[in-house]
Parts: structure tokens; sequence; C-alpha cells
């Protein structure tokens, strides 16, 4: 925690506040009626908080928090009758509330929102019945007095009811707010945001998300039952009735009209709850009305909160007044991509040996028999197709292999590995990176690094700017990612994984997503990493990038290991370079004829995913009876342009033209059936979503199910998830013959199926195009795309970077060139860039 | 025996009140991703309307089917008006939201009708005697009624395309939409059913406990016992877990103390919580990144 001034400053506000209201209550201007009301604003004040802070910070909502305050209450309660002294009691309730919210919040950690809400409530309702019904010490309905509690420490004697009590509760709660205010700029508020905000990419910091909501709980369950004690002396007497669920729900309602997370809006949701009776008589309508309208309406119109969004606006007119700079535009990125080259790696200790290792979910072997070594001094590149278990590899490495079986040997810097959970990789000296950098979004920049400190001091601070500097982000630190570019975004990934120096920095697709210079900055990132001695494992589809910064190159398909090399040998290993391209033979016999007439028509269709371009001024002329392929790497777009043309995706930009009447379906990616239905009952479901029932119904289902071959056939009744992949891709295609399409759409059909299946699916798809459907399909490998088509566009980075016909003599190098470089011209400079960059290498 | 019997059957007929109010409740929860915890209080309204048409002589059953129509009614028109302005995957929100839906509509129904007990007619009266005791028809009939109703929802479901293309929707909303499957259409059938099996297992609990504006809270929580007891997203879960929930709820009663049967039941559904997080029939999920 820091204490700069203005922190001190604003802590300070909130005991300032209660003093000078205190003053005023001494003075007599507050009328003597009106005295109970503020302090009740006060104890429901630190309840708000509570209940507010906890749901801001670790997102747990609570409908829990009447059981804590009643709890307090009849501590307060039993003690006076048994001539407890206050701290006794106070500490007691604390001691109880922290325990229960304790246990609450840790085995909370592993439900979604809904089920601890839900949970919590019950928590409610078996307090209360337990209040209800254990009257010897609850006095049940009758409600017990709370005479006096006498302090040890100084404070006299408090008598339930009286003006003492009063002055209590609203200094209690200055202070709570004064402790409330620099919590909200510690390390602990960023770990418990971190942990709620991304519990997965938190491990991989080395935050654990159940110890986080345990402790954030815990503090919450024990402000609640000290806010009860003061209840009870205020009221002087304690009955069930202020802690039914009701008050649950407004408890809510006052935290999100405040403002969620914000101490000032727990202020305000204390006056409304206090207030409320009033409010409501004042407008004619029964009190829980009044709640429940305005609960609804805050939720509709402003979820934000009333407080933050009157203070946007006060905040912007103070920065006018003090003429302060406004906020920049996000700048542009650095320019200092000046060419790192990479450093050769020596012959180092041995950092990282993998042996044998496989992961498995359920039948499904995501990786195989992995064998590895890495030295302390080496980048090493992992290449191979879509779902060929890199990312499962990572995942190994960082622990996040879910509920997946690991087995083999893994050996870390001379330890074992694989034992060890995903919060402690982090302090063994493994870092990593996402795929769609997965930052936390409701942490600033700045803090998104900070919190994988626990306790944050000015020093970490200086530190933390240093590096958010050496990587561009120190003018957006005080950002929220979500504002950022993704590029941003990713190298804020980066420079979280890399904030404590780690010895191994696992990179999952870093450049992924990004445009050239972007790519070429964060290229020299991590040669710039690795002169610093760190080691780097890095996964990508971007070849050329990829290769730029690695010493070394293994190849995966199938989740095994199937080559490696240098990264200017490694793609001439035939089976590497098989795994992307293919090795089909025979070109399938299609028909002769194509017509000429247009069935589908994209003119400079463009999208925009959050910020990333994932195509850009496509022109495609679908015509009636083409077998058209679309090849492209993994990422390069071609989902999204299966969407476009299929209709139910709606470009950002440029225009889709359908030759009237032309009905189109999709068999995506990945299949997507619905694995809880039938076979039967799939097919049916998309026949109804086309308005087809009844007898119409029945005739496709029996014309779609001829299609289907007969081990399908005689399976009509069994569910989809028991299929085989080949079996699963006849289905959804089925699927989409179901309708009568004029254009099938089918994305990636060969995805992870075995050779003998591909070429079944194939071979049908070709048939099909005999029968005078038009087909588009969109293949990762180009030799596929290559032998099965009429035409073949190559898709790059979005754009389509080739298009010709498979016969045409030159039309395979361009395509090649096309598919792993964009074009022959822009090969040949990406080649001489990796070579420049790996000059030093060959020397 | 005959003890024991009676609160079995008892329990069981409890039970299915819960079951058919959680099946509606997952009905409706698979298909939109909302929680509806003001079902209990639309259905109380649905009982105000029937048993003002039984105080002016109309037949019960009627009765019932005007109780169901009018919370279906009124269901769909909340979720039109406050629900579906709260955009998608909004459950928390959602689920609030319909807690102060609940909180104005108990709070009108007291107005209206007032706060002191009605009684609700039986179906039907007397008992008949089965081995030794004297088991009440009415129960017999709630669990006959609740079977036919859970009956004709599983044929819904796994007989016809409407049904299958409901259990389509709940499984992937995305998926559906490639499809082709309109989601809106599905969630307002979905919010129908769930609310007419709600206001149905309302008119079978009513006449035990008497009509109050807030007589369905303690069967919505035993509901919501019995769905975490199964598994938030399977329909076979709510009712399982409702008829569990109703049989301990009964025998703890009766066998252990009768102050305590909601500690009782929250404490076993807590437990069996923490030893399996995703009910006895819900899938576990796991994030990838």
């Amino acid at each position: 925690m820091v204490f700069n001034r203005s922190l001190l400053a604003k802590a300070a506000l909130g005991p300032a506040a209660g003093a000078v209201l205190m003053a005023f209550m001494a003075s007599g201007a507050i009328p003597a009626y009106q005295m109970y009301s503020v302090g009740l604003a006060a104890v429901y004040t630190i309840v708000v908080l509570s209940v507010g802070l906890l749901a801001g910070w670790s997102g747990i909502w609570s409908v829990g928090h009447p059981a804590f305050f009643a709890i307090g209450a009849y501590f307060a309660a039993y003690g006076s009758g048994h001539d407890w002294t206050l701290e006794t009691v106070v500490l007691g309730a604390v001691a109880t509330g922290a325990l229960l919210g304790g246990f609450i919040g840790y085995a909370g950690a592993r439900f979604s929102v809904l089920y601890i809400a839900l949970l919590t409530l019950a928590f409610t309702t078996v307090t209360l019945e337990l209040i209800n019904r254990w009257s010897s010490v609850t006095g049940g309905d009758q409600g017990v007095p709370v005479l006096q509690l006498r302090s040890v420490l100084g404070l006299g004697t408090v008598l339930g009811g009286g003006t003492d009590a009063q002055y209590l509760a609203v200094g209690a709660a200055a202070v709570v707010l004064g402790l409330a205010v620099p919590a909200s700029a510690s390390g602990l508020r960023m770990r418990l945001v971190a942990a709620k905000s991304h519990p997965l990419a938190a491990r991989t910091i080395g935050i654990a998300p159940e110890a986080q909501s345990a402790l954030s709980f815990a503090v919450s369950g024990a402000c609640t039952c000290f806010a009860g004690v003061l209840l009870g002396l205020l009221t002087g007497f304690v009955s069930p009735d202020p802690f039914s669920l009701t008050f649950g729900i407004s408890l809510i309602a006052a935290c999100v009209l405040g403002g969620v997370g914000t101490v000032v809006g727990a202020v305000a949701g204390g006056i409304y709850l206090t207030w409320n009776p009033s409010l409501s008589s004042a407008v004619g309508l029964p009190q829980p009305v009044v709640q429940g309208i305005v609960l609804i309406a805050v939720l509709l119109f402003l979820p934000g909160g009333v407080v933050p969004f009157l203070a946007r606006p006060a905040r912007a007119l103070v920065r006018r007044l003090l003429r302060r700079p406004d906020a920049r535009p996000a700048p542009a990125p650095e320019p200092s991509a000046d060419p790192v080259p990479l450093r050769p790696a020596s012959d180092g200790a041995v950092l990282l040996e993998l042996e044998h290792l496989s992961v498995s979910y359920g039948g499904l072997k995501a990786l195989e028999d992995a064998s590895l070594t890495l030295r302390q001094d080496e980048i090493l590149a992992v290449i191979g197709p879509n779902g060929a278990g890199k990312t499962t590899l990572l995942n190994a490495l960082s622990g996040l292999t879910g509920n997946g079986r690991v087995s083999g040997t893994a050996q870390f810097a001379g330890r074992p590995l694989l034992g060890a959970r995903a919060t402690a990789r982090r302090r063994l000296g493994i870092g990593r990176t996402f795929q769609h950098a997965e930052v936390f979004s409701e942490l600033t920049v700045a803090e998104n690094v900070l919190c994988t400190r626990r306790r944050v001091t000015a020093r970490d601070r200086a530190e933390v700017m240093r590096l958010l500097h050496s990587v561009g982000l120190a003018d957006v630190a005080d950002r929220r990612p979500t504002e950022l570019p993704f590029g941003l975004q990713k190298r804020l990934d980066l420079a979280r994984a890399m904030a404590e120096e780690p010895k191994l920095l696992v990179l999952d697709e870093p450049f992924g997503g990004l445009d050239s210079a972007e790519r070429a900055l964060l290229a020299g990132h991590i040669r710039r990493l690795h002169a610093a001695g760190t080691a780097v494992i890095v996964i990508d589809h971007v070849l050329d990038d990829l290769f730029s910064v690695a010493h070394r190159v293994i190849a995966f398909d199938f989740g095994r290991t199937i080559g490696g090399g240098t990264p200017d040998t490694v793609l001439q290993d035939p089976k590497v370079r098989s795994s992307y391209l293919g090795t089909v033979g025979n070109r399938a016999q299609l028909p002769e004829h194509v017509g000429e007439q247009s069935m589908l028509r994209l003119r400079g269709v463009g999208h925009v995913y959050g910020g990333v371009t994932a195509l850009r001024g496509v022109d495609l002329d679908v015509r009636k009876g083409v077998v058209l392929g679309i090849a492209g790497a993994n990422g390069a777009g071609k989902s999204t342009l299966a969407g476009i043309l299929h209709g139910s995706l709606k470009p950002a930009h440029g225009d889709r033209e359908t030759g009237g009447g032309v009905r189109t379906s999709l068999a995506p990616e990945g299949r997507a059936l619905f694995k809880t239905l039938t076979l039967r009952e799939n097919l049916e479901v998309a026949a109804y979503a086309a308005g087809i029932t009844g007898a119409p119904l029945r005739e496709r289902l029996t014309e779609t199910v001829e299609w289907l071959p007969p081990r399908l056939r005689d399976r009509l009744n069994a569910s989809a998830a028991g299929l085989s992949g080949g079996e699963q891709q006849m289905l959804a295609i089925a699927r989409a013959l179901i309708v009568r399409p004029d254009v099938l759409i089918v994305d990636e059909p060969a995805l992870g199926l075995a050779p003998a299946l591909v070429d079944e699916v194939y071979d049908r798809l070709v048939r099909l195009a005999h029968d005078g459907l038009t087909v588009v399909l969109l293949e990762q490998l180009l030799s596929r795309a290559l032998s099965v088509c009429h035409e073949v566009a190559v898709l790059h980075e979005g754009v389509v970077a080739a298009h010709g016909r498979p016969g045409d003599p030159d039309f395979a190098a361009l395509a090649e060139a096309a598919y792993f470089s964009g074009g022959l011209e822009a090969a040949a400079t990406a080649t001489t860039a990796a070579t420049a960059a790996r000059a030093p290498q060959v020397n | 025996m005959s003890q024991f019997l009676l609160v079995l059957v008892s329990g069981v007929a409890s039970g299915a009140v819960y079951g058919l109010m959680g099946l509606g409740l997952v009905i409706i929860y698979r298909a939109t991703d909302v929680v509806n915890f003001a079902m209990a209080s639309l259905a109380t309204l649905g009982l105000y309307v029937a048993v003002s048409l039984h105080d002016r002589g109309v037949a019960t059953v009627l009765g019932i089917l005007a109780a169901v129509a009018i919370t279906v009614a009124a269901g769909l028109l909340v979720r039109e008006t406050v629900i579906r302005p709260l955009g998608q995957g909004q459950l928390f929100s959602a689920l609030v939201v319909t807690m102060g839906v609940s909180l104005v509509l108990e709070s009108l129904a007291g107005s209206i009708w007032g706060d002191q007990p009605k009684a609700f007619p039986n179906l039907v009266d007397g008992t008949v005697r089965w081995s030794g005791a004297a088991v009440p028809v009415q129960s017999l009939v709630t669990i006959a009624v609740a079977a036919v109703a859970m009956g004709l929802v599983g044929y819904l479901f796994a007989r016809t395309t409407l049904g299958s293309a409901m259990r389509a929707v709940a499984e992937s909303a995305d998926t559906a939409r490639i499809v082709g499957l309109g989601a809106q259409r599905i969630a307002r059938l979905s919010w129908a059913l769930g609310l007419g099996l709600a206001a149905l297992a309302a008119c079978l609990y009513a006449p035990r406990s008497g009509l109050v504006p807030t007589a369905l809270v303690a069967p919505l929580f035993r509901a919501f016992a019995g769905i975490f007891l199964g598994g938030l997203t399977s329909m076979y879960g709510a009712v399982i877990g409702g008829l569990t929930i109703g049989v301990l709820d009964n025998l703890a009663a009766n066998y252990v103390s009768a102050s305590f049967r909601d500690t009782f039941v929250f404490s076993f559904t807590v437990l069996v919580l923490l030893i399996r997080p995703q009910g006895m029939f819900g899938t576990r999920t796991f994030q990838r990144v």
C-alpha cells in the first residue's frame, strides 16, 4: 500500500465527516427524532459497504448478509444479558462472522455467481429459522432487549437505545470508511478483482481464487456482524423482524443504487435504506413496492449506480476547473522497433525437460507422449495445425489442464513440475501469456501488472512503470485494458507475464491478431527478453514472425511430435510440410460444367471483432454449380467468411447479395451438433427452424436419412454425442442439407478426422456437386482445397491473397506463397527480414 | 407403520409440488438463463384469482385453469417489460430483477386481497384407508396430477419436434442461431410452460397451506433446494431433487423436529453440493483458454 498524500487525504475524509457529524449531533442541530436515523444510516452504511465491496471486488453477490447482521445483533443481546463487556461482544461477533464468512467464501469459490447467491439465500433462511425457534437464547419472535454493554477500554457503559450508541455507530462507520479507502488502493483489492475478472489468468500469476474469496467474505461477514452489534445497541431491542429476506434484497438494491464497489456509493446506499420508509410514505406506496421499483429501475437504467454516474461529470468539471491536461488519446504504437538481432543460444544448462508427457480429456488424447528439452538460453517455437495439441502443451506447463489426466514427467530447473499447482508455478519461475490476451478487464493497465505483488510499495510502482514504459504502455497506465486496441492488450498480457522476471516465458500465439508493425515490435520484445536471459517457448501460426525469433522449432500434429529442426530447415521436413499443406495426390472428378449464374456475391466485405480485423475487402462471386474452395491457415478469417456467406453473420463493411430466393446452409466448424439430441432430432430441429413441419418434415427426413451412410441410418435414435468425428461431420452436412439449400457452406470438414474419413467426407461433397449443388468449402489444407475445388481463393490475414483455378500450372506456387505469407513478393521481403534478424546466428 | 406411510405419502405429495415448481424453474433457466424468483409471487396472483372465482361459485377446475392462464400472462408481461431489456447473459441482474418483481407483486397482492389467510379449496375431499392409515385423497390427487403433468412435459421434450428445438436452444443458443431457430419464440414458450407448471403446483399446494401473499415462498425455496440437489440444468434432476426434498422435509418434520425442517433440508443440500458442486445430475463445465 502506498500512502501518498492524496490517498491519505481521501482516507481522512471518512473520519473527518464522522467527526463533523458528531459535532452536529452534540450541538443539537440535528433534531432528537432524527438522531436515531442518523445512527441507523451509519450502521447501514457499514452493511452496504460490506455487501457492495464483496460484490464489486470479489464478484460474490450475497443474499446472506441479513443473517450476519442478525448474528451480530443477537451477540449484543446475549452479551448484555450475561454481563459480557462491549469488547468481548464485538470480538465474539467479529470472529463468528469471519469464520462463517470464510467458510462460505471458500466453499463458494467453486460455484457461479448464481449458485452463491442462492446458497447464501439458504444461509439466511436457515439462520432465520434458528433465530425464530431457538427462543431460549433469542426470545423467538418476542425478541430480547439489549440493556447495556460496559466497555473495559474506557468507552464507558453504552446503554441500549441511548445516545451513546448513536455516537458509537457514527464513529464506527467513520473508522470503517477510513479503512476502506486505503484498502481500495491496495494490492489486496487488485488481487481480489483479478481473481474475480479472470480466475484462470489469475492462477497463472500466483493468485488462488478460493483463498481470495474466502478472505473477502470473511472480512465482509465480520464487518456485518460488527454492524449487527451496533444495531442491537442502537435499537436496544432485537427481534427477527429486521433481518428478513426482503432486507437482503433491499441491501442489494442499496448497493446497486449507490454504485457497486465504491465507498461513497455505500454511504448513499445506507442513507437510502434508512430513509426508504419515509420515501415510501411520501409517495404513498407500500414500502416493498417502492423498493422493488427502485431496484428494477436502477438495474435497467443505471446499472452502474448513482454515485459513479454523478461522479463522472463532477470529475470532468473539477478537471476543467483545475485546468489539468485531459486524458490523452491512445498513443500510436512506439516507433522504437529498432531491429534487435536474435542472440544465438549458448549451450546453457537444461532448464526444462519433458518426457512422455500426455494429457487426455475423457477419451480424447489432446497431447500424446511429448518429449522436449529446453536450455536456459533458448527460444523454442512449437508449430502445428489446429488441434495438434500445442495449447494443451502450454496448459500442461502452466498447470491449467483442468480435469484432464496428465501423465509423464517434467523437470523444471531441476524440480518436478507436474505436481505443482498452477498458482505455485509462477513462484517456480514460469510466466505465460494467452492467445486472446486474457487481461483483467476491471483493473487499470498498471494494476494489471501490480497485482502480481502481494503488497504494493512505492518501489514496486516505479518498477512496474519502467516495465510498462519498456513495452510502450506507460502513457495508458491508468486506462482500462478494454479501452485499448487488441495489440496493446497483448503487450499488457506480456508485461504481466514478465513482471516477476520469470526464468521461462510461455507465449500462446503472441502474433495472432496483430498487424505487421505490431508483430515486428513484439518480435523485438521477445528478442530483448531473450537477451536479458529468459528462456521462451512460443507457439503460433504466423510462421515468418515465429521463425524470426526462434532458435529451434518442433512440430506437432494429432497430439504428437512429428518433427523438428532450425527455422530454416523445419519446413523442408516432408512430414511437417504435409501437416500444413496435406498430401492429396489424385484430383477429384468434378462436374465439368459450371454455370454463369451468380448465386451469392460479396463486395468489399470486411469484419472486425472488438478491434481485431478479421476480414478486409473481400470480393467473391459464388456461381451456380461451382465447388469453391477457400483455403487459409488458422486465424486467416475463414470461419468469419463462412458466417458472412451463410448470412448468419452481418459484415461490418461491404455487401452480400444473393440472386433472389437463394437458400444457404452452413455446416459450421467443429460440427456444432446438438450433442444432447439424437441424430433424428438434430435433423428435425434444423427442418423445424426453416419452418418445415408435419408431413413435409417427415418426407424431408426420409430423403435426408437416405443420404446418410448406412452405419448412421441404423442409429437415428442414438445421441449425437456418441458419434465419432467423421460421423458427426456427415450428420452436420446432412443437417445442412435437410433444408434443401441452393448453396452449401462447409467449414473445415476435415478438422480432427482420420485420413480415411476425410476421403469419405470429401467424396460425398463431390457427389453433391455432381447432383448440381453449389458448394463453398473452407479448408485449412491448401493441397486438399486444390484437389477438390473448381476454384480456390487463398485467405491470408483476412485478405484474399490469391484466387485462381487449380488447373492453371502456375497457380499452385502462387497459392502456396499466398498461404504462408500473403503473396510471392511479401514472402520475399518477409524471408529477407527473417534472415536479417537471424543474421548473427549464422556467424 | 401407518404413521410412516402417511408421512411418506405426504412427503411424496409435497415433493411432487416442489418437483413441478423446480421443473418450471429449470425450463425457464435453460431457455433464457433467468432464475425466476418471481415465479412464486406470479403464481400467487393466479391463486387469488382462482379463489375469487371459487367464491363466486365457479368450479374449482375452471378456477385452476384461470390461475394458470393469469400466471402465464403476467409472467410473459414481466419478461417482455423488465427482463428482456436487460439483454443476454445478465444472470445475476435478471435474478435480482425477478426478486424486485416479487417484492412488488407480494405487496400488491396484500393490498388487493388482504393479508388474512384465505382457504383454498381442495380438488377432492376425504380420505382412503390404506394399510391402516387414513390417506387424504387430495395427497393422492396431487401426486397423480403432478405425475401426469411431468409425463406430458416429458412427452413434449422427448417426443415432439418443438421439444427437441427447446432442448437444442438450451444446449447451445449459438448453434441454434446458426441453424436458424427463433430464440425469442422458444424463450416465450419456455416461460409460458414454466409458469404454467408453477401455477399448477401452487394450486396443488395451496389447499394445505392456506393462501396469504407469501404462501408460496416456502415451496419456492424448497424447489430451489431441489434443483440445486438435482443440478440447475437437469429436468430429471429438478423432479428427483424436489421429491427428495419433499420426503426429507416431511421425515425431518415428523421424526427430527418440526421447528427445524428448513435447517435440516438446506444443510443436507449444502452438504451434497460440497461433495458434488454440480448437483446429482448437472454437468460440470471447464473453462478453456
